[in-house]
């Protein structure tokens, strides 16, 4: 009886071993595909996502995975690169062939990290279309004194105040930048080790506010944990209806959001880009995708290739003058 | 008694029992897979569980769970390495109780008082999960920090030998602790222009290269043929009854302190196993024997850190936020089912909070089972030639470090730590000290300077728990040095003086 449970065991350990070398293995097989790019794909591609799995990003990749392999017809294999706030994964798809069977999926920090002292620019990608946005909204403790964004900026003017974030250089850091710049108001950002402590903070009241993506708000908001006072975005979130956008209340163009997208390393052949561009539309705009996405809280935004570069682009120009200040 | 029903009858369904076994076969053998921790198989799992059924989920993930925090005390008993962090403070009386030849005792001991933790911190989720929740909404930076400055104090009993080498041992894993990016700022420290040193050192692959590789260096180097009794003709495999009376104390102070801990979000079963093993050893009437193979010890360190399970799932599910890193995917999971975490969920779902707490329970039981059969099988490991052995622990230990980040780094800061360990045993320096600085260190950085921020020093001292904490730890502080003041003036003058002052290094 023992000896059998023994053999088992070792059984089971021998395939989970062997199921985590092929997995390790499996980055090999992404660049093996070459042959001529009209007929691509021939062979599996592969996604690198910058964040560790189970978190936003790969939930988004690899839900966009699945509705495209049948899109390719080809596998989609997603590897996890985590490490140095995702820029190991963007150096490391840099570098990769430009042949299409590398991608990755690119979060808004693309745009942020060349200007945090990473070796991260945009130009050295093929940006191949955006697929999803977490929009930012402001929340305060449920007891605050402010219940209006016009509150909390005038209460801005008096005394600082803090204003929790997922990070030091994130996003909604960015975003309470962007915020005392437009409003004048004084605020002081303070990093967390994530979305979940930062929301926490202003929970137990120990911030005055924090930025955090809607769809991790949403849920504190309903059970009355915290007030939201404004969306960064350019409608209403969904859960939220009934909290104002900032251009509603009174601040236009305060738009800051977690968005993402799918890139390349540059000089992707023109048919390569544009199979797998027509490919990411189709199972970005499918029901599949936006049934995944919604449900853990984010939109499906998407936008083609060439207005996501664009959108790329101004955006790294826009953080760059944002960081330049803070 | 509608809500009972409601919750237990969906476990009746027997693909849930299925769930329930894969789940815990998955997470025994990656739990005892030194580098692949619970949170990374839960990750992984999540992705093929979304297209079940939620309760068939979470039958899943939840087994892992537990299933990871059995299977990582394994390779801290049987070869000195912590198959996750959580089971770092194992191998402080594990390993030794298995280098006597009471490897059998100490699995079955751990994987008991395993149990007995997650149980007790179980039934304090079921009573008084909403009140006991709103601790964790105490804990803002300033307490945060307290806590970790408490933890630090950790370091001194943990020094076996010498408080001075312990405490340089400490300083070193503080100062490793700083390389990376600037917590607050953002800017660099010591990168020197290496990308992957941004995120700063990989916790895990420091802890295995210490503890595990450390020790195979070392017996590499050794090589001459050790006279281990063979462990499987010894089998005394069940605690006598003065062992298991012996046991009774750490036990109920570990389910205590892992409880509470586990409720504290971004403290977790690392840093409740140490605090734990540390409360016991002062409390403890023998407490030289700690470090050297005590029961008490191993008891005090496996309660404290299997009882966080319960404490997170109550921060978890009664506040929505997650309780460590296996609940943030768990939470991920659940929002896509459309179960929405946080206090609504006992008003609006109490039959799956049933749901939820049946599953935990039966894992913890079924957990117990496989590891007590499986147990022997285990042991009988140590009996292959130990070239085999050591070599077969250095490729798991390689491959599990490589999968956390796809990135060779991590296996090459994993053998450099192994180095530094065997350099540090051969000059007896503990490697303990370095893994709580490394652990500990930025969470009290980056607590410390959001505490300034946030409201200035005062806050420090004018916030009541944190004030606590902070005259506690200057208690653990203050009491060694008195105690060993005191027994170096009760000792004579002459050669008893100088054993005493060797011996004193281990800190009662």
């Amino acid at each position: 009886m023992t000896r059998r449970t023994t053999r088992t065991f070792t059984v089971g350990a021998a395939l989970a071993v062997s199921g985590l070398a092929l997995a390790a293995c499996s980055d090999s097989t992404g660049s093996g595909g070459g042959g001529d790019s009209a007929d691509f794909p021939e062979d599996d591609v592969t996604l690198i996502v910058q964040a560790d799995a189970g978190g936003g990003s790969d939930l988004t990749s690899r839900a966009l995975a699945t509705e495209l392999e049948p899109v390719l017809g080809v596998s989609i294999v997603v590897e996890n690169r985590p490490g140095a706030s995702g820029s190991t994964a963007m150096q490391y798809v840099a570098g990769e062939e430009p042949d299409g069977y590398t991608i990755g999926f690119s979060p808004v920090e693309i745009s942020m990290l060349g200007h945090e002292g990473y070796d991260v620019d945009p130009a050295d990608y093929d940006f191949l279309g955006q697929i999803m946005l977490a929009p930012g909204v402001l929340v305060v403790p449920a007891d605050s004194p402010y219940d209006t964004l016009e509150d909390f900026v005038e209460a801005g003017q008096d005394q600082s105040l803090s204003v929790a974030n997922s990070g030091a250089g994130s996003i909604w850091e960015i975003a309470a930048f962007g915020l005392a710049d437009a409003t004048g108001a004084q605020l002081d950002p303070v990093p967390f080790d994530g979305g979940a402590p930062a929301l926490a903070a202003a929970v137990g009241g120990q911030v005055d506010a924090a930025v955090a993506g809607a769809g991790e708000v949403s849920a504190a908001v309903d059970d009355g944990q915290v007030k939201a006072l404004a969306v960064f975005h350019d409608e209403p979130y969904p859960d939220l209806p009934d909290v104002p956008t900032a251009a509603d209340a009174g601040y236009e163009d305060l738009e800051f959001g977690g968005w993402g997208g799918i890139y390349a390393p540059a000089g992707l052949p023109d048919d390569v880009r544009s199979t797998l561009e027509s490919g990411i539309e189709e199972a970005a705009t499918s029901e599949g995708f936006e049934d995944t996405v919604t449900k853990s809280g984010n939109l499906v935004v998407y936008k083609s290739a060439d207005e996501f570069t664009d959108f790329v682009n101004s955006e790294y120009d826009r953080f760059g003058t944002l960081l330049g200040n803070g | 008694m509608n809500v009972l029903v409601d919750g237990l009858s969906p476990l009746l369904d027997p693909t849930v029992l299925v769930c329930l076994l894969a789940g815990l076969l998955v997470g025994t053998l990656v739990g005892a897979f030194p580098g692949v921790t619970g949170s990374m198989a839960v990750a992984l799992a999540s992705g093929f569980t979304l297209t079940l059924e939620p309760v068939q989920g979470l039958a899943v993930l939840l087994t892992i769970y537990v299933g990871a925090n059995y299977g990582d005390r394994i390779p801290s008993i049987l070869v000195n390495t912590p198959g996750t962090p959580a089971a770092i403070a194992t191998t402080l009386d594990g390993y030794p109780l298995a280098k006597q030849g009471k490897a059998g005792l100490a699995l079955v001991a751990s994987s008991f008082v395993t149990t007995g933790g997650i149980l007790v911190s179980m039934a304090v989720f079921l009573v008084a999960a909403r009140p006991i929740a709103q601790i964790a909404l105490e804990f803002g930076p300033a307490e945060m920090f307290a806590l970790v400055v408490f933890g630090l104090t950790v370091m001194i009993s943990i020094s076996s030998k010498s408080i001075l080498k312990g405490v340089i041992a400490g300083i070193v894993g503080l100062a490793i602790a700083t390389v990376g990016r600037d917590p607050i700022t953002g800017d660099e420290r010591f990168v020197y222009g290496v990308n992957d040193l941004n995120s700063g050192l990989p916790f895990i692959a420091v802890i295995i290269g210490l503890f595990g590789i450390a020790e195979l260096f070392d017996q590499l180097l050794t090589h001459r043929e050790q006279s281990v009794r063979p462990i499987s003709a010894l089998g005394r495999w069940w605690p006598t009854r003065g062992e298991l009376k012996q046991m009774r104390k750490p036990f109920a102070l570990g389910s205590v302190i892992g409880t509470v801990v586990g409720v504290v979000p971004a403290a977790g079963g690392d840093i409740a196993g140490l605090i734990g093993w540390d409360r016991a050893k002062r409390l403890s009437k023998q407490p030289e024997k700690f470090g050297k193979g005590s029961l008490e010890g191993l008891a005090a360190a496996d309660t404290s850190s299997s009882a966080t399970l319960g404490g997170s799932l109550t921060t978890t599910m009664a506040l929505g936020i997650p309780g460590d890193s296996v609940m943030a995917v768990m939470v991920g999971s659940m929002v896509i089912w459309g179960l929405q975490p946080g206090p609504s969920l006992f008003t609006d779902n109490p039959d799956l909070v049933v749901t939820i707490a049946t599953i935990m329970i039966l894992a913890t039981v079924l957990s117990l089972g496989i590891s007590l059969v499986r147990m022997r099988g285990m042991v009988r490991l140590l009996d292959l030639p130990r070239h085999y052995l050591w070599a077969g622990i250095l490729i798991f230990c390689v491959v599990g470090t490589y999968t956390t980040t796809n990135n060779m780094y991590t296996v090459w800061v994993m053998l450099g730590s192994g180095v530094l360990g065997v350099l540090m045993k051969r000059t007896g320096f503990p490697a303990g000290p370095v893994v709580l600085g490394l652990l500990l260190g930025p969470l009290a950085e980056a607590n410390l300077r959001r505490a300034l921020l946030i409201d200035g020093p005062s806050s420090l001292v004018t916030q009541p728990i944190s004030a606590v904490l902070l005259v506690l730890a200057l208690i653990g502080l203050g009491t060694p040095i008195i105690a060993r003041a005191r027994a170096s003036r009760r000792q004579g003058s002459g050669e008893a003086e100088a054993r005493e002052k060797e011996s004193s290094g281990s800190v009662r």
